[in-house]
């Protein structure tokens, strides 16, 4: 079916097109592909592909009944040159967040030389105080970085926020994947796609690489919080891909600072733990001690270097959004480097002027929690009712800390599957970064959420969100068009089937 | 291996055994419950219940309450839609370990269940029956074709012949307890999937003695006692660690060794009478097996409430 | 400055259950530290049932002593014995309040002047008055005797949780509960304040060798150019009575034990101190 033009009120960025009928020409292939094909064969397809996810477990788990994320068919494309400086954008970022880290539990630099106020750090939810005298042995605490990306009205890639938690997501991007090549073989074999599939490899180096020095074969585990967890089908991905145990909290016994498995042959030493538990759960000793999907006296194994968690310990510092504000300056100042990629104007309220002039015109800006995730609290300044804006004045007085305010950017839209036609959304992009010490690597592509509903900004699996497979093709493949043979008499690529046969429950929203 | 996941394993090898068992156990009833006028509705209901050893009260029963608590309801952990949701919540735990291929087939399962029983309750039940025990025919074909054979494999195969033996055994004491609405011997060798097994050894097709001696000690059919005894026995030995060169007592072995013993030495020709023993120690076999099993290798903390010390 | 008290101290804590407990994990701050006002010469710190262990220094820089039992036990006993040399610190001149609420020195010491649930007090007195006062110490003495002259001193007034707001309220507590109230009204009126957990030797006058009984104590150091120490609950300055075993924002970064196991229900067993001057 034609794909058309269509403008959007809100000035947004077409991520497919340039002006009517003018297709941008990293687009122009799958355009031509697309035309092959009846709507009600694209209908087929997408049902095929929700039941496929259904039967194999696709889902994530929202108000406790399990979804598929629905995955649009129209896939969204970056060229490689353009992804190049974004993955050097959020490599850049990731050292800086990690720069940062090392710092905010350790010498703390960046206060003394008065770069960013120490209350700063002292007020946020996240500053783990039990976290300072853990030393990650390869000086990595974020292993797996989320950088939320969104492109602006003038095609510009802003960081919308960090999350260096426990990012979540990247199960979909291999599913989807590996569910596309499926469902459109063909379309692989006329694009010269970068595959997604190395990255439980590349998470199990890192790992590895982050293993405490004694270790002599260390023994790896994936930890989750069980079943009943939103991303429980990620972590169960993960550990089958990475071929290590999925354990969970019960499964693990501290003792004297040395963790073990309970294994059918006694008990087993365990040195690194890719964890999918949140800080406040992990150990009941030092944080809630409610938890009961926690280890013991885990936080002093670590402390002890018997172990590595991993993300790190307090990590959540860096994703507050307050912090955030301050993250081009932690790249001027640790990496002595200049921002590749920009933040969107974002006012800090705790400055009495600023706050003035933000709630004199709240309605003019986004005002986001600062520890909020997954859309949690956000209130969009035009799209807010008098009610909603005047309960937010009032929270903002109270506790100004708790809140940044942002410019309200358009976020870009793309051709996406609609009943029986094709019409744009908003998307946004998170792409995954996977830090083994000595390198930051970035999977190529990511994970595009889309907004399904019409004029929806918040991409949120758990607002109804979907998501879109995400392209890097290399520009060349565009630039030759008119040289290459058909695609039954070139060699595959990248069109076969990912290797793994891995079952895939979505992942919600950890983070 | 874990010893959760290796708990997982083996109830899942349980649960789609007793999905499967109770399934060709009401089917070899279904007929009298839903076709014969003549038949007493209550006292057959009765008697399907005592055979899968669930209590019911002194009143009045009826098909289809009855149908309801052993095939359709899902929150019951006896009933086939509740064995299946355990073999397939068993799964979900352990899935980072299971082929994706029976994950696939447990899952799809599960999410056929609700249409099937609709189905079934226009058409009758055998329709949901012959799925089921089709259903489970393909998962534990999967489990030994897509499964490496190692430990965990075991423990499925041993929580599915402790199963195996656990039914065969409540099957005949339907029969032992002469209950007149329990279905005859060839409806238990028809339940049983013998029928033709048995056919072909012996032609005596009335001889009660020869029925129950083939379920019980047949070497060769797979749903015998003594074949599913011979099996776990099997898998508990390969399971212990090679380290272990001395015997250390293993209590489930132990007492699996004491079942094997009296079913391999009796004279074949006595079993019935002596079948209201041999069922009730295959029963406690069964348990304490579990028991043994459970205490050594499924050694692991529940989800436990951390109490916080208050102190000066 | 020449040291002027010698003492060994030895604090004795724990708990017995009701049956027995297992799995149980622990972190004692019990140990104290080196400090300008006072040199620790040697400590031990033993756990009953025998199970090693484990000392780190933490955010406070507080030492912690932390250890786990897995075999079940019907009783959990911990004893800290340590020597200490200590004297008392002489009050140096403090900065003036344009200094004190100076940004750089607000945001150095913004931990230690943001509220916690402990702390947080509300508007429940009117600190214009004492606002006024030039002198920093003068201030905080000022504080300090105004709370002590509203909460009076009742042993087992207050449970181990109680927030400093809930002692104000019924206007009696334990030196925790004093020492929580005069921190929240001293980061109230913007001098940072923080938490000491230590020791108290009642009997200055006692012969070296006797044994007399001590207390777990808690009071107040504020900042004022450097850190002083006041003791609310008996109306004086810190001497070389106190013993300091560590800080925190408040009683929760300092709790000279604390633990979770799993088990029966637990009871206290009771804190003594015995402390012993040395010369």
């Amino acid at each position: 079916m034609a794909v058309k033009f269509e403008s959007d009120a809100s000035g947004a960025w077409n991520e497919m097109f340039s002006a009517p009928g003018q297709a941008r020409p990293v687009y122009e292939r799958l355009l031509a592909d697309l035309d092959a094909y009846q709507p009600q064969e694209l209908r087929a397809r997408s049902e095929q592909l929700s039941r496929t996810f259904i039967d194999r477990g696709v889902t994530f788990a929202h108000s406790g009944e399990e979804r598929p994320f629905p995955l649009d068919l129209v896939p969204r494309i970056l060229g490689a040159l353009e992804w190049d400086r974004l993955a050097r954008g959020i490599a850049q970022r990731v050292r800086a967040l990690e720069a940062f880290l090392a710092d905010v539990y350790g010498a703390g630099r960046i206060f003394d030389e008065g770069l960013m106020p120490r209350s700063v750090i002292t007020s946020s939810p996240h500053y783990c105080r039990p976290a300072f005298g853990i030393s990650p042995p390869n000086d990595v605490r974020i292993a797996v970085a989320g950088i939320d990306l969104i492109r602006d009205e003038h095609g510009n890639f802003c960081v919308l926020e960090d999350n260096v938690r426990i990012p979540s997501g990247v199960s979909y991007v291999i599913e989807n994947r590996r569910a596309m090549t499926q469902a459109f073989s063909s379309l692989f074999s006329d694009h010269r796609v970068h595959p997604v599939d190395s990255y439980p490899s590349r998470l199990f180096a890192a790992l590895l690489a982050a293993a405490p020095r004694k270790a002599v074969d260390p023994v790896i585990v994936v930890l989750s919080p069980g079943v009943h967890n939103a991303a429980y089908f990620e972590h169960v991905l993960l550990a089958r891909m990475m071929g290590v145990e999925l354990v969970e909290g019960r499964d693990l016994v501290c003792r004297s600072n040395h963790v073990y498995m309970r294994t059918t042959n006694g008990e087993r030493a365990v040195h690194v733990i890719y964890r999918r538990v949140d800080d406040d759960w992990l150990d009941p000793l030092q944080f809630r001690p409610d938890s009961v999907i926690g280890v013991a006296g885990l936080v002093n194994a670590a402390r002890a270097g018997n172990v590595v968690i991993s993300n790190g310990i307090g990590n959540g510092v860096a994703d507050d959004k307050l912090v955030y504000t301050y993250v081009p300056e932690f790249i001027r100042f640790y990496l002595g480097e200049k921002p590749l990629l920009d933040n969107i104007e974002t006012h800090r309220l705790e400055d009495a002027a600023v706050r003035e002039a933000v709630l004199a015109s709240l309605a003019d800006y986004v005002l986001k929690p600062v520890d909020g995730s997954g859309g949690k609290g956000i209130v969009i300044g035009p799209q807010a009712t008098k009610t909603e804006l005047k309960a937010l004045r009032k929270a903002i007085a109270a506790a100004p800390r708790n809140f940044i305010a942002q410019r309200p950017v358009a976020l870009s839209t793309h051709p996406t599957f609609v009943g029986d036609s094709l019409a744009p959304r908003h998307i946004d992009l998170r792409p995954f970064a996977v830090n083994d010490g000595s390198d930051v690597w970035v999977l190529p592509g990511g994970l595009t959420r889309v907004a399904l509903g019409e004029g929806e900004l918040i991409v949120n699996s758990s607002r109804g969100g979907g998501s879109k497979d995400t392209w890097v093709i290399n520009d060349e493949a565009v630039a030759f068009r008119g040289a290459v043979p058909p695609a039954s008499s070139r060699p595959r690529r990248h069109g076969a089937a990912p290797r793994q046969n891995d079952e895939f429950v979505g992942a919600g929203d950890e983070q | 291996m874990l010893s959760r996941l290796a708990e997982s394993l083996f109830w899942i090898g349980r649960y789609i055994e007793r999905a499967d068992d109770t399934a060709r156990i009401v089917d070899s009833y279904v007929h009298r419950m839903v076709e014969d006028p003549f038949n007493d509705e209550s006292a057959t209901c009765r008697s399907l219940y005592s055979i899968l050893g669930i209590e019911v009260g002194p009143e009045r029963l009826n098909t289809a309450e009855t149908l309801q608590t052993i095939v359709y309801d899902i929150d019951n952990p006896n009933s086939i839609a509740g064995a299946l949701n355990g073999a397939y919540e068993n799964a979900r735990r352990s899935r980072d370990y299971i082929s994706s291929e029976m994950w696939v087939a447990l899952n799809t399962t599960r999410n056929e269940l609700p249409k099937r029983e609709s189905r079934a309750r226009n058409f009758g039940p055998s329709t949901y029956l012959g799925y089921v025990r089709e259903r489970a025919a393909l998962l534990a074909g999967l489990t030994d074709a897509t499964l490496s054979h190692d430990d965990g494999w075991r423990f499925l195969v041993l929580g599915r012949n402790l199963e195996r033996i656990d039914m065969t055994a409540r099957l005949l004491r339907g029969r032992v307890v002469s209950d007149e609405n329990a279905p005859d011997w060839m409806a238990f060798l028809r339940a049983s999937g013998a029928m033709e097994a048995f056919m072909r050894n012996t032609r005596e097709v009335d001889d009660a003695n020869g029925v129950a001696a083939f379920l019980m000690l047949d070497r060769l059919f797979p749903r015998s006692v003594l074949y599913s005894l011979n099996l776990a026995d099997e898998c508990l030995v390969e399971i212990q660690p090679v380290s272990q060169r001395i015997s250390s007592g293993d209590p489930a072995r132990q007492a699996l060794a004491r079942a094997r013993g009296m079913l391999e030495f009796i004279d074949p020709r006595q079993l019935i009478e002596q079948l209201p023993e041999l069922l009730e120690m295959l029963e406690s076999t069964c348990f304490r097996i579990t028991d043994a099993v459970t205490d050594r290798y499924f050694r692991h903390e529940e989800a436990v409430a951390w109490i916080i010390e208050e102190g000066l | 400055m020449t040291p002027r008290l010698g003492l060994s101290i030895r604090h004795h804590t724990g708990f017995t259950y009701d049956g027995v407990a297992k799995a149980s994990y622990n972190e004692a701050r019990m140990t104290p530290r080196s400090l300008g006002t006072q040199q620790v010469q040697a400590s031990k710190l033993t756990v009953r049932p025998a199970v090693p262990t484990w000392t780190y220094t933490d955010y406070f820089g507080t030492i912690v002593s932390a250890f786990d039992i897995q075999e079940t036990h019907p009783q959990l006993e911990v004893e800290a014995v340590s020597q200490v040399e200590s004297w008392a610190a002489t009050l140096e001149a403090p900065l003036g309040w344009s200094e004190l609420r100076s940004p750089h020195l607000v945001d150095r010491f913004s931990e230690f002047l943001l509220p916690t649930t402990r702390t947080a007090m509300g508007e429940v007195a009117d600190l214009t008055a004492w606002r006024n006062l030039p002198d920093v110490h003068q201030c905080v003495e000022a504080v300090a005797g105004f709370v002590r002259s509203e909460v009076s001193y009742v042993p087992g007034a207050t449970t181990v949780s109680a927030t400093g707001r809930e002692a104000w309220d019924r206007r009696k507590g334990v030196c925790q509960d004093i020492t929580h109230v005069t921190i929240g009204l001293l980061r109230e009126m913007g001098i940072p304040a923080r938490y000491v957990s230590g020791y108290l030797f009642p009997a200055i006058d006692s012969e070296a060798g006797d044994v007399v009984e001590g207390q777990s104590h808690a009071w107040v150091e504020y900042y004022s150019g450097s850190w002083t120490g006041i003791d609310p609950t008996n109306g004086v300055r810190e001497t070389e009575r106190h013993i300091i075993v560590g800080h925190g924002r408040d009683y929760d970064d300092v709790a000279p034990l604390k633990g979770i196991y799993q088990g029966a229900a637990s009871t206290q067993l009771g804190v003594v101190v015995e402390m012993r001057r040395t010369h």
